[in-house]
């Protein structure tokens, strides 16, 4: 066993942190900072693709792992970024670059609410056993906005999967994925969190102290912190696995820590943490979706405790 | 990155399952459920460690000056992993494997390194840790028990409570006060339990009618050389084995396999159907393994010889809530299993995991100790 990075991932993830913090500066509005609820990277999204770092999966000796590196990175910036399913899910379920950004849905939650459905070139769904490539351009797409710090969109008319590419059968492999790549997202989202919450925490005083130094909230912010470091382990390590059971239980560890998690970090900001302009929100707004996304954590436990514990395995 | 075991760490577990496939029959029925400080374990625990012993397979991962094979730090959690699921039928040989020995390794005279660390590698004794007292708890630097110098040695006084395996141990690693205040002035003896002026009495426990002891010193005179390290770093020492100490029981892997235990027994009465049963069980794994991998983490730095840092800690409370996830899965939808003599395997799990978040530091000290290494915060008022 060695959980150290090798000197070619580290290279890589120094490069992808030298574009998230290059690429961060968010959107202004009369000189400040504008108060929105999201907001895309889209110069971070250039140098991936210009730096052809989306294709990390399909490149000579690299795999799942390193897109998972991607994914993670990418997730700590406060500027939202499509790379689950162009740089992970897309590519290692098709065994090819997809056109992008790519959005990925169950076929119930089309006409619902799908992540990047607004923009997306491809759209990959969940259809029962099977999973299914579309061209995303020509669907008739109706945006959508909520409490959630992502672009969604549904379509205006159930789905027409038949103009699609079926790949049969492949529908547990998608699923595998996307599981991977939700717990990857979660994951930095909820480190990002975190962090900005601890970060706030040191400087703001009350009663003569910092907001950090009662006990009430470090141990909380604690116990988050050991579920955020729990996520991302458990999400590195199915990358590496390619293991069913340990993307379920990395999707079902990361979607039942989320509301703790956003819980703590929002009352920790106090008032200024339910405001546009306090940047919380881009990490937190972007988990309440995720902990919905794929039906919740009681399916991926159900999908964990079947792929652990087989029916046929009965005492 | 690499999450697989190498060979050696695989041949070194069928090794280990040799051994292990000797333990009594009834093990889960009449040892396991007693706990690892019972007499029925620590009895059995003379001759199976003197076969783990007799095979080498100790400490694999010390140097061969001191009885190991210079293998790597992985060693020590594969036995941990395979030791500890079944409740630790070393018994507290495991505690000089896991943390007094490498204590001993860094702080004590070369004398004592052949004397103990040889004795813990032939598995000859069996440890207890005599630092907790009555007043002196999570505050351990409120100790009271003194070690006064003497010509030839020192005079031990007061008492130690809560000190596990003490009524059947042959050595205690004893903490002491020679003068000075707070942390100033402990001091660390390695002292044998049958040292006149030495009274052991038993106390009850719920999790286990053999685990506690008090341990009372009345002038119980030791020589110079029961004094590891200096007169007064016992706290330095202190530091040290608290992160071996952390991080060197398994206790996930014990939560694993009781899981899967539970799981079998579910099934069995049909309580598999029932969807919320499923996933609590599923969440209670996702629990273990992500303190699987937290220990693992803490594991791959000893490893590549690292200074240990903040990880210990969040791996040791990720193990708190691993072991209470499953001890819930019991008492939520098979609390007939935890009756005596029901299920000794459900009910060796529920009995380590009630007492994880106090026993090796309470679940708030380990927060403590994120909070300030983990997450830079402040000192609590
Ligand atoms: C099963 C078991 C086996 C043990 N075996 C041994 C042994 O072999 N040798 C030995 O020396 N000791 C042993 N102990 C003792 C153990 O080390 C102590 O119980 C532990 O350090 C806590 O001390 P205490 O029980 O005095 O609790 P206290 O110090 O009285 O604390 C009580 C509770 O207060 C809270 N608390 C305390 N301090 C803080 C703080 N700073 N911040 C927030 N909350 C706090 C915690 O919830 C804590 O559990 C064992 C304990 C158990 C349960």
């Amino acid at each position: 066993m060695d959980l150290d990075f090798t000197p070619e991932q580290q290279a890589l993830l120094a490069a992808l942190a030298r574009m998230v913090d290059d690429n961060c500066a968010m959107p202004t509005e009369n000189g400040v900072v504008a108060a929105v609820k999201w907001a895309r990277g889209v110069g971070l999204e250039c140098a991936l693709e210009a730096g052809g770092f989306l294709d990390v999966a399909l490149a000579e000796g690299c795999g799942a792992l390193e897109a998972a590196l991607l994914v993670a990175e990418c997730g700590r910036s406060p500027l939202v970024v499509e790379t689950a399913g162009s740089a992970l899910i897309g590519p290692l379920l098709a065994g090819r670059s997809l056109s992008r950004p790519v959005a990925v849905a169950r076929a119930e939650d089309l006409t619902r609410g799908v992540r990047f459905l607004d923009t997306a070139k491809t759209l990959i769904v969940l259809d029962g056993e099977d999973a299914v490539l579309l061209r995303a351009g020509d669907l008739d797409v109706i945006p959508l906005d909520g409490p959630y710090a992502w672009p969604l969109g549904r379509l205006a008319t159930g789905p027409d999967l038949s103009s699609g590419e079926r790949l049969a059968g492949r529908g547990a492999e998608l699923e595998r994925l996307w599981r991977l790549g939700l717990a990857l997202e979660a994951g930095a989202a909820l480190r990002a969190a975190i962090d900005f919450t601890n970060d706030y925490v040191k400087q703001r005083m009350v009663f003569g102290r910092p907001v950090g130094s009662f006990q009430a909230v470090q141990h909380r912010l604690s116990i988050d912190a050991v579920r955020a470091e729990g996520v991302r382990w458990l999400a590195l390590k199915a990358a590496w696995s390619g293991d069913a059971a340990d993307a379920a239980l990395a999707a079902l560890h990361a979607q039942r820590s989320i509301l703790q998690v956003v819980y703590d970090c929002h009352q920790f900001n106090g008032a200024l943490g339910m405001t546009l302009e306090h940047a919380l929100h881009f990490w937190t707004f972007r988990l309440r979706w995720l902990v919905g996304e794929l039906g919740g954590w009681s399916r991926q436990a159900a999908s964990a405790a079947e792929l652990i514990w087989p029916d046929a395995s009965a005492a | 990155m690499d999450f697989a075991w190498d060979e050696t760490d695989e041949a070194y577990r069928a090794e280990l399952r040799e051994v292990i496939a000797d333990l009594p029959r009834d093990w889960w029925e009449n040892y396991a459920p007693h706990g690892p400080a019972s007499p029925q374990v620590m009895d059995n625990a003379r001759g199976f460690n003197a076969e783990l012993a007799r095979r080498d397979l100790v400490v694999r991962h010390w140097p061969s000056a001191y009885g190991g094979q210079d293998a790597d730090a992985w060693k020590q959690i594969v036995i941990s992993e395979e030791m500890w699921s079944l409740g630790e039928p070393r018994s507290s040989l495991y505690l000089g494997a896991n943390w007094a020995g490498p204590a001993i390794m860094k702080f004590g005279t070369e004398a004592q390194k052949q004397k103990y660390l040889r004795a813990i590698a032939e598995a000859k004794l069996l440890w207890c840790q005599g630092f907790s007292e009555p007043e002196a708890g999570t505050d351990l630097g409120n100790m009271k028990t003194r070690a006064d110098p003497v010509p030839g040695g020192y005079v031990l006084n007061g008492s130690k409570v809560w000190t596990s395996y003490a009524a059947r141990a042959d050595i205690m690693f004893l903490l002491a006060r020679i003068g000075g205040k707070g942390k100033g002035g402990v001091s660390c003896f390695l002292i044998p339990t049958d040292t006149p002026g030495i009274e052991i009495r038993p106390i009850r426990g719920v999790h286990s009618e053999w685990d506690f002891n008090e341990v009372f010193f009345s002038d119980a005179f030791v020589p110079s050389d029961a004094l590891l390290g200096e007169e007064g770093n016992g706290w330095a020492i202190v530091q040290t084995i608290i992160h071996y100490e952390r991080i060197g029981a398994a206790r996930y892997e014990k939560s694993a396999r009781g899981l899967d235990h539970l799981v079998g027994i579910l099934k069995a009465r049909g309580q598999w159907d029932d969807p919320v049963c499923r996933a609590e069980c599923a969440a209670a794994r996702s629990l273990v393994e992500a303190a699987r991998l937290l220990t693992y983490r803490v594991i791959d730095g000893r490893a590549k010889q690292r200074e240990p840092g903040a990880e210990t800690y969040l791996a040791r409370y990720a193990m708190i809530e691993a072991d209470h996830a499953v001890a819930n899965i019991t008492s939520t939808w098979l609390p007939d299993l935890l009756i005596d003599g029901a299920d000794g395997h459900a009910r060796a799990q529920f009995n380590s995991a009630i007492t994880a978040g106090i026993a090796a530091g309470a679940a708030e000290v380990q927060l403590n100790m994120v909070s300030g290494r983990h997450l830079g915060l402040p000192r609590g008022a």
